[in-house]
């Protein structure tokens, strides 16, 4: 049960970027190209994973005064070995994320997960809550990525589909503007599939009363 | 016993409702739409009808959407949207593609004005922003005007594509339309709106005659436009007529600057915003040499909260704290 709610927790209850609105600046920086949207994604999802993992093992040795600068020690391990590979074996794509990727640093999701989750949860919840919250933000990412890149560039994954740009939705303004929709398009899902879930719970547990 | 009806002070209906004030900007701007339309033929009429139907439709389905009945959109409707779809197809090139007008007013609406809760609570100004959406998505298609139909008074002949505009800051295109050109918008290349300042003069006269819009502002920011492009040119007067002549300079003056939405509300406020923006104006046009009226309303207009916000009208008969000054 609890492994259920951490999966649901991760990807749509607690999306990093469509419900808690953090880790904006990568969200708005990277996601002009689906490309570019699903590296960042993957990448923090190494981070999360990892730093979750070190963090959970060293949660009774870590003293509490002096937590943040420790995760932060232990998160900036991770990132570099992040941009170490990827600039090694992946110029292309460190080139694409630049300086954001070293930014995954100071990203509020990891050190969040690491303060709110990590800190007092054992290894294996806080692995799989790593994983999921990192789905979460590869997901959202990733679908801004795609849905930008179509409109901004008439392109989905560099393969170019057809000519017709609205090149607007490629720079900062539309970036933040496409945000703003996306959050409210993912809360509007959210708050309907939610409220029918409640009425197919409280129907069932009504009719196991009738039955009782 | 007759009933008695409570109610707070201000007691007296005006006539001058949003729907009324729409209606008389949306009469104010049909000089310039004509005379766009005989300069630039049916194309201009086509752009104009496809933006405003876009802009009222657009508003309609939004609404619908939200759920209100159709009868209360119809009672509701106050014609903010018909100008705002007539400003952006005012504000294109007259043969452009036709999807260009459609997605600027929906833009316009849709994203600038009901996402941020309808009439009157947007941050800026809905046409000015489609039109700026327009410029960065479609910048080639945006920035190629055909000439007017009607040829310069002169004789002299201008290519379309490079405005009046650029040929004042650039020595390399040579302008050979006169200053009464401009002002008639014969043989002017430009947007449909923008080509005859009469025609948007007459307008502009219209609005202040019906107490629509105050005289005061649009002078002042054509002036100070004027005058600081005069300053930065080294005090050449020959450049004050054409730099306020060309561009969409009167168009945003008249019609864009002044909306009541996006203006400060205080007679002091209302001298900063566009003393500022006519600063703003000519020196953006002297760094960039192109028209950038547009970008220049859009940024004043996020001053406008600021500006608002701490100049504040004196209520009556409230005086300053008088500090005294304690004895040593």
């Amino acid at each position: 049960m609890k492994i259920k709610d951490i999966a649901l927790d991760g990807v749509v209850r607690q999306n990093p970027v469509f419900r808690l609105v953090l880790g904006t600046c990568p969200t708005l920086a990277v996601t002009a190209t689906a490309l570019g949207g699903f590296s960042m994604g993957i990448a923090v999802t190494f981070v999360l994973v990892c730093s979750n993992v070190i963090i959970s093992l060293l949660r009774n040795v870590i003293p509490d005064r002096v937590r943040i600068p420790a995760f932060i020690v232990i998160i900036a391990t991770f990132v570099t070995i992040v941009k170490m590979f990827l600039e090694c074996y992946i110029p292309s794509i460190a080139q694409l994320l630049g300086a954001f990727l070293s930014l995954i640093v100071v990203n509020c999701i990891v050190l969040g997960r690491a303060e709110s989750f990590a800190s007092h949860n054992p290894v294996g919840y806080s692995a799989l809550d790593g994983l999921f919250m990192g789905l979460g933000v590869t997901g959202a990412l990733t679908f801004m990525g795609i849905v930008r890149e179509i409109l901004g560039n008439g392109s989905l994954f560099g393969a170019q589909l057809w000519s017709f740009k609205i090149t607007f939705f490629t720079t900062v303004g539309g970036s933040f503007i496409s945000y703003g929709l996306f959050i409210a398009l993912f809360n509007f899902l959210y708050n309907v599939i939610d409220r029918k879930m409640r009425h197919v719970h409280a129907n069932k547990a009504l009719s196991k009363e009738v039955q009782a | 016993m007759a009933k008695f009806v409570y109610s707070s002070s201000p007691h007296v209906k005006t006539p001058l409702t949003t729907r009324r004030i729409m209606i008389e900007v949306a009469i104010a701007l049909l000089p310039a739409c004509i005379v766009g339309i005989v300069y630039f033929g049916l194309v201009a009429l086509l752009t104009l009808a496809i933006a405003t139907l876009a802009a009222v439709l657009s508003e309609v389905v939004y609404r619908l959407c939200q759920k209100v009945p159709f009868k209360t959109i119809l009672k509701e409707f106050d014609f903010t949207s018909v100008v705002t779809g007539l400003l952006v197809g005012m504000n294109m090139p007259a043969n452009i593609a036709w999807y260009v007008p459609l997605l600027a007013s929906i833009f316009a609406i849709v994203i600038v004005k009901m996402v941020f809760g309808g009439t009157g609570r947007n941050i800026v100004n809905p046409a000015i922003a489609g039109r700026v959406f327009a410029i960065i998505s479609f910048a080639g298609l945006m920035t190629t005007y055909p000439s007017a139909n009607v040829g310069s008074l002169s004789g002299g002949f201008i290519s379309s594509g490079a405005t009046p505009l650029g040929a004042l800051y650039n020595p390399d295109l040579t302008n050979t339309l006169t200053n009464l050109d401009l002002f008639l918008g014969v043989g002017v290349p430009g947007v449909i709106g923008e080509t005859c300042k009469a025609a948007l003069l007459l307008g502009g006269i219209y609005l202040c005659a019906r107490g629509i819009i105050n005289f005061r502002w649009p002078i002042v920011y054509i002036a100070v436009t004027g005058l600081f492009t005069v300053a930065l040119n080294g005090f050449d007067f020959n450049y004050f007529l054409p730099s306020i002549l060309s561009g969409g300079l009167f168009l945003g003056a008249i019609f864009m600057a002044t909306d009541y939405v996006t203006s400060p509300t205080t007679k002091l406020g209302n001298y900063i915003y566009f003393v500022l923006l006519g600063l703003l104006t000519a020196g953006m046009r002297q760094i960039k040499g192109t028209e950038m009226v547009s970008y220049c309303i859009l940024f004043m207009n996020l001053f406008v909260p600021l500006i608002d916000k701490y100049i504040v009208k004196r209520p009556f008969g409230y005086q300053k704290p008088v500090k005294v000054k304690e004895d040593k």
